[in-house]
């Protein structure tokens, strides 16, 4: 066992689940999407992007590119969401949590990806 | 894979194609994972620290909002993501705008505090490890070589491979240079690259550290690229020559390689690699001397055309009577060097200090050449020369003192092995001074500069004084002291429009050719060294020579001058102006106010070339 690919394997899947755990529920209701998971998701991916840094390899390079993706994402969520509750006067309106909600399911779109990625390399991994 | 199958697909075809088409296709020089090597260094190693960057701000904000704490009231309040964001933010990078929007409570004040330590940590850690990163040996070389890959890449003009930049490497690169050729540079010292950075050449040359043996350092510096004309092997490891010429044998073989060996062996193995050029330096300094001996004035000439670009004439050496030699260093320079004067009828007593096998060829006497007894025995009064051989400089020196102390008539040749022993065999004034980076570096330079500079010299040693003297006669009062360039012109429509329909009617002589574009009467100072035709040449040909399309000239000249023909070649007024003293305007307007035309020969179009009337009729 490779503690490396443990680790990896790690955020990469904790950064979908949490972004799915932010995603689900109705779009428009702030109630079921809390701004702490919304954190953690964009903490987590970024852990995770920073993970993929320097791999040569095809492979390793779609995994960068689903997490920039992701990343790109979750930040303009956050962005969003900071101006509904920071700028605009009308607070966290239903417009803009499903603004922030549907930027969020992008970046799970993206998540899903990366969890594919590492799925099929792990099943195409042959043991000498 | 695909890659490969494309190349030699390339390969194959482009036998069959047009040289300068396929010279002018783009290959895949090196691969695009290659060059972005150094991006990925900088992210593997800072994996790490931005890990523990993006950790320590995830705590030190969530902490934040956790926190409870009042406002300005003393209601109590949750920070939000956004505030401890931001406040994070200015904390972190050490600006401290204060507590903001409200004052903390103890609670968050104690977060805070542990949160400052933490975060100053991790910029430290982070900045640390990007400055370390960037001083890296292996990162820089990285750096470098990317650098290097794109320089190389990036040429659109022919250029050459220079493996081995040491003496002969740097002589030959500034000869080259001079000459307006570019070329790159593969070496294995760091200390000969940052010399080529400090050289001041006109153009930028590209330059790696890396082991010309292995192939791939040789397809980073060019050896695949489109543009490269030909590859220099001039490590002074016979080995590494002997490798480079075999990547370039079977990689290009259709690219000249000039390379150098002293061993015979080896040149024999590089033979068997397609067909380099393997300079020895003993065997041609054996060859110059004979030539020296034998006609004075074809070795003047020959050494200041060898010599390149800003070479001063070169004195002309005195041949001594026929006579006995003296070789002291009976080496493989001295053996060599015995042969040759053998071969010229000449009697030669050769010394060393060491009989080395007793069955090859001892040498005459065997004892220490600076012993006065041995000198003594060697006879110097009654010989006409005397070389000093030997592997060492201070020994060659003193043997060369002692032999004028003994005999100042002497024909005193010597051989220098450091090139920091230069001044010192200059001020002692030898008849004859072999130094090997030297004449690696001219015979080099004098077969890749041009191809007719090459035909010309190895006409040259078949030739008559009488006549070497006139041409340097002729060569000094073009160029004085100093050879300026020699070009190449050649007679073609691309290079020389306006001759063509004077050429394709044979009405065009030399001499017509060579006079002033402003006054016909006085002829260009130009020495037109060598006329290729097809594969036939004349040396130095006459005024009354008739030039034909496609000739090849290379003459030698001031570059004023040679702007100056060069008006000519391309102004289709000049031609019959210098032909038959009829001056014809060059522009549109003129022809139709004089009605003059120039005269074109039947069948052929008068070629018009936009050019104003001013210039040419001053």
């Amino acid at each position: 066992m490779n503690l490396e690919k443990v680790v990896f394997g790690f955020f990469v899947l904790l950064a979908a689940t949490l972004n799915f755990g932010f995603f689900i529920g109705d779009i428009d209701d702030p109630v079921v999407h809390n701004e702490y998971e919304l954190f953690a998701a964009v903490v987590v991916n970024l852990v995770a992007t920073v993970l993929k840094f320097g791999d040569r390899t095809q492979i390793g390079a779609v995994h960068l590119a689903t997490s920039l993706v992701a990343d790109l994402q979750l930040i303009a969520a956050t962005l969003v969401w900071a101006y509904a509750t920071q700028v605009s006067t009308e607070g966290l309106t239903a417009s803009a949590t499903a603004s922030v909600v549907s930027l969020s399911g992008g970046a799970l779109l993206a998540n899903t990806v990366s969890l594919v990625l590492l799925v099929v390399e792990t099943v195409s991994f042959r043991r000498s | 894979m695909s890659r490969g199958l494309r190349a030699s697909l390339r390969h194959l075809t482009g036998r069959d194609q047009q040289p300068e088409f396929r010279m002018r296709r783009r290959s895949p020089l090196v691969t695009g994972v290659q060059a972005s090597a150094t991006i990925f260094v900088i992210l593997r190693r800072m994996r790490a620290p931005l890990i523990i960057l993006i950790l320590i701000f995830a705590v030190s904000v969530l902490g934040l909002t956790l926190i409870p704490g009042q406002d300005a009231n003393g209601q109590p309040w949750h920070m939000g993501f956004f505030d401890a964001f931001y406040f994070m933010s200015y904390t972190a990078t050490t600006i401290g705008f204060g507590e903001l929007p409200y004052p903390f409570t103890g609670a968050q004040r104690l977060w805070v505090m542990g949160t400052i330590y933490l975060t100053v940590v991790g910029w430290a850690y982070a900045i640390s490890a990007l400055l370390s990163l960037l001083q890296d040996r292996a990162f820089r070389q990285a750096l470098a070589l990317q650098h290097f890959t794109r320089k190389v890449g990036r040429l659109r003009e022919p250029f050459l491979l220079i493996a081995g930049y040491g003496q002969t490497g740097e002589q030959l690169g500034k000869s080259f240079d001079t000459l307006g050729r570019r070329f790159t540079v593969l070496d294995i010292a760091d200390a000969r690259i940052d010399a080529l950075e400090m050289n001041t050449h006109r153009a930028d040359v590209p330059g790696l550290v890396g082991d010309a043996r292995d192939p791939h350092n040789l397809e980073i510096a060019g050896l695949g690229h489109p543009w490269c004309e030909g590859v220099l092997a001039l490590t002074d490891d016979d080995e590494a020559n002997l490798a480079v010429t075999m990547a370039a044998a079977l990689r290009r073989p259709e690219l000249p390689v000039v390379t150098r060996s002293l061993s015979p062996v080896v040149a024999g193995r590089m033979q068997t690699f397609g067909d380099p050029t393997v300079i020895n330096p003993f065997d041609r300094f054996g060859d110059h001397l004979r030539l020296a001996l034998r006609s004075p004035d074809v070795h003047q000439l020959m050494t200041w055309l060898e010599n390149g670009p800003g070479a001063e004439r070169p004195a002309r050496a005195s041949a001594p009577a026929p006579g006995r030699w003296i070789v002291c260093g009976y080496g493989r320079f001295g053996r060599h060097f015995t042969a040759d004067l053998r071969s010229e009828g000449l009697e030669v007593t050769s010394v060393e200090q060491h009989a080395s096998n007793p069955d090859d060829d001892p040498p005459s006497i065997i004892g220490d050449a600076t012993d006065p007894d041995v000198m003594e025995r060697a006879d110097l009064r009654t010989a006409v020369g005397f070389v000093a051989g030997t592997e060492n400089d201070t020994t060659n020196m003193s043997l060369v003192a002692e032999a004028r102390r003994i005999n100042p008539g002497l024909f005193v040749a010597a051989r220098q092995n450091q090139p920091r022993s230069a001044p010192l065999f200059a001020a002692m004034e030898v008849d004859a001074l072999l130094v090997p980076t030297d004449v690696v570096a001219h015979d080099a330079y004098a077969q890749l500069s041009t191809p007719l500079l090459w035909r010309f010299l190895r006409e040259l040693p078949g030739r008559d004084d009488e006549w070497a003297a006139g041409v340097v006669a002729r060569l000094t009062r073009a160029c004085g002291r100093r050879l300026e360039e020699l070009w190449k012109v050649r007679l073609t429509l691309e290079e020389a429009p306006a001759l063509v329909p004077w050429l394709d009617v044979g009405a065009l002589r030399l001499g017509d050719l060579l006079r002033s574009p402003a006054d016909r009467d006085a002829p260009l100072p130009l020495v037109p060294l060598l006329v290729l035709r097809g594969d036939e040449c004349v040396l130095t040909p006459g005024g009354d020579f008739l030039l034909a399309a496609g000739d090849q000239l290379l003459l030698a000249g001031r570059p004023a001058v040679r702007r100056q023909l060069e008006t000519t070649l391309v102004v289709d007024a000049l031609p019959e102006y210098l032909v038959t003293g009829r001056r014809v305007p060059s522009g549109w307007v003129w022809r139709r106010l004089t009605g003059r035309h120039p005269a074109a020969p039947p069948g052929l179009p008068a070629r018009s070339v936009g050019r104003s009337s001013g210039d040419t009729r001053q």
